[in-house]
C-alpha cells in the first residue's frame, strides 16, 4: 500500500515536471502564431449555429430523422423476418402429405379415369375451371378409388396415426373390409 | 441582476425559451470550440465540431438529467464530435491514398490549404497533432483545459487509472515532439527566417 502510494507520488511528479517543461518549450513559440478567431467570429457562429438548430428542428428533417432512425429499420426488421419466416422456419415437414400427393402416386391411367368422370366434370367448363377442380373431390370419393385401385401401404407412410385411423376406417366403410 | 445558472436556463429551453439556449452558447461556444480545435488541430473542423455540439445538445436536452454539469455533459459531447471527425478523416485519407478508390472520390484536400494549415500551427498543435486519438483527447482536457482526472473520466466515461497512464505517455511524446523540433530547427526560429 505505501509502495503504491510512493509509486503514485513520483509519477505525479514526474508527470507535473515534465507538464512545465512542456510549458516552457511551448513558450518558444510566439501565441499569435495560433490564429485565435475574432469577436466578429463568436457572433457568426451564435448565429449559424441557430439557424443550424433551425433547420434541424424542421418538420422535413424530424421525419428524415425519423424515418433514418425508426421507419426504414422496422420495415427491413419486418421485411427479415417474414423472409426468416419464409424460408427457415425449424420443423416444417418439406413433403406435407396431401390428397393431391396420394392421388399424384396412382397410376397415370388411373387418374385420366377419375378426370374423366362425367359426374365430376361439367360439359361446360373450360380447361383452366376443369384444373381448378381437379383435385376437388370428396372424402368418400377418394376413399372409394383407393379402397379399389390406390396403393394405400405406401401412401400411409407419411401420414400421422389419425389420418391413417380415418382413412382406414373410411375404406373399412365402403370396401367392406374387416 | 444575478445571472440565471445553468439549470435554470436549461429548464427556460425546456418552456420553449430558445434566447435562454444562445446565452448558454454565449457561454460555453469558446471552450468548447477550443477543446474541439486543439483535438482535431484546424479551424473548419474545429468550427463545424463546435456548431454540431450545440444542435446535439439542445436536440438531446430533454435527455439531460443533470447527474453531471451542463458543461461535462457538452464537453463529452464536443469531444465525440471530435474524435469522429479525426476517425473521418483518417478514412478519407486511407481511401484516397488507394489509387482504385481514389479516383471516385471527390478531392479533399487542397494542398495550399494543407501547407498552410502546417504553416500557421503552433509548434505545441503540431505535436499533438502526433498522438493517437484518446491521448489527444486527454492531453488537452488536462494540460489545457486543467480538468481532474475525475471530471476527464465522467466525460471520457473511462477509468482514472487509464488516463493517467495515457496522459503521461501524450506528455511524453509531446515533450519528445517539441525537444525535436526546436533542436532540428523547425521551430519557431526556423519560420522566421
Amino acid at each position: 500500500m505505501k509502495l503504491r502510494l510512493e509509486k503514485g507520488r513520483i509519477i505525479e511528479r514526474n508527470e507535473e515536471e515534465m507538464a512545465a517543461e512542456v510549458r516552457r518549450l511551448e513558450q518558444s513559440d510566439p501565441p499569435k502564431a495560433a490564429h485565435p478567431p475574432t469577436d466578429a467570429y463568436w457572433q457568426n457562429l451564435i448565429i449559424r449555429t441557430n439557424a443550424r438548430i433551425d433547420e434541424a428542428t424542421s418538420g422535413k428533417a424530424l421525419s428524415l430523422s425519423w424515418a433514418w432512425r425508426v421507419a426504414i429499420p422496422g420495415v427491413f426488421a419486418i421485411v427479415s423476418f417474414l423472409i426468416g419466416v419464409h424460408y427457415y422456419v425449424p420443423g416444417q415437414p418439406d413433403e406435407r402429405v396431401t390428397v393431391a400427393s396420394v392421388l399424384s402416386t396412382l397410376p397415370s391411367a388411373a387418374i385420366d379415369s377419375l378426370l374423366l368422370d362425367p359426374s365430376q366434370i361439367e360439359p361446360t367448363l373450360s380447361v383452366t375451371e376443369i384444373g381448378g377442380e381437379m383435385f376437388d373431390f370428396s372424402r368418400e370419393q377418394i376413399a372409394d378409388y383407393l379402397a379399389v385401385n390406390g396403393n394405400t401401404s405406401a401412401a400411409a407412410d407419411g401420414l400421422t396415426e389419425k389420418e391413417k385411423d380415418e382413412i382406414f376406417a373410411l375404406l373399412e366403410t365402403h370396401a367392406g373390409v374387416e | 441582476m444575478e445571472p440565471l445558472s445553468d439549470q435554470e436556463l436549461i429548464q427556460e429551453v425546456r418552456e420553449g425559451k430558445r434566447r435562454a439556449y444562445t446565452e448558454l452558447m454565449h457561454r460555453y461556444q469558446e471552450r468548447v470550440y477550443w477543446v474541439a480545435r486543439r483535438i482535431v488541430g484546424g479551424h473548419e473542423d474545429a468550427d463545424d465540431v463546435t456548431q454540431e455540439t450545440f444542435v446535439k445538445a439542445f436536440l438531446a436536452l430533454g435527455e439531460f438529467r443533470g447527474d453531471s454539469s451542463f458543461f461535462t455533459w457538452l464537453y463529452r459531447i464536443a469531444v465525440n464530435l471530435s474524435l469522429n471527425t479525426i476517425r473521418k478523416r483518417q478514412v478519407l485519407s486511407y481511401l484516397h491514398e488507394s489509387e482504385l478508390l481514389g479516383r471516385f472520390l471527390p478531392s479533399h484536400d487542397d494542398p495550399s490549404e494543407r501547407v498552410e494549415q502546417e504553416e500557421t500551427a503552433t509548434l505545441l498543435e503540431r505535436a499533438i497533432a502526433q498522438l493517437p486519438e484518446k491521448q489527444r483527447a486527454v492531453f488537452v482536457l488536462r494540460y489545457h483545459d486543467e480538468l481532474s482526472y475525475e471530471e476527464i473520466a465522467k466525460i471520457l466515461k473511462t477509468s482514472i487509472g487509464g488516463l493517467k497512464a495515457n496522459y503521461f505517455h501524450a506528455l511524453r511524446k509531446v515533450r519528445e515532439h517539441l525537444r525535436n523540433e526546436i533542436e532540428t530547427g523547425k521551430g519557431p526560429d526556423h519560420r522566421k527566417e
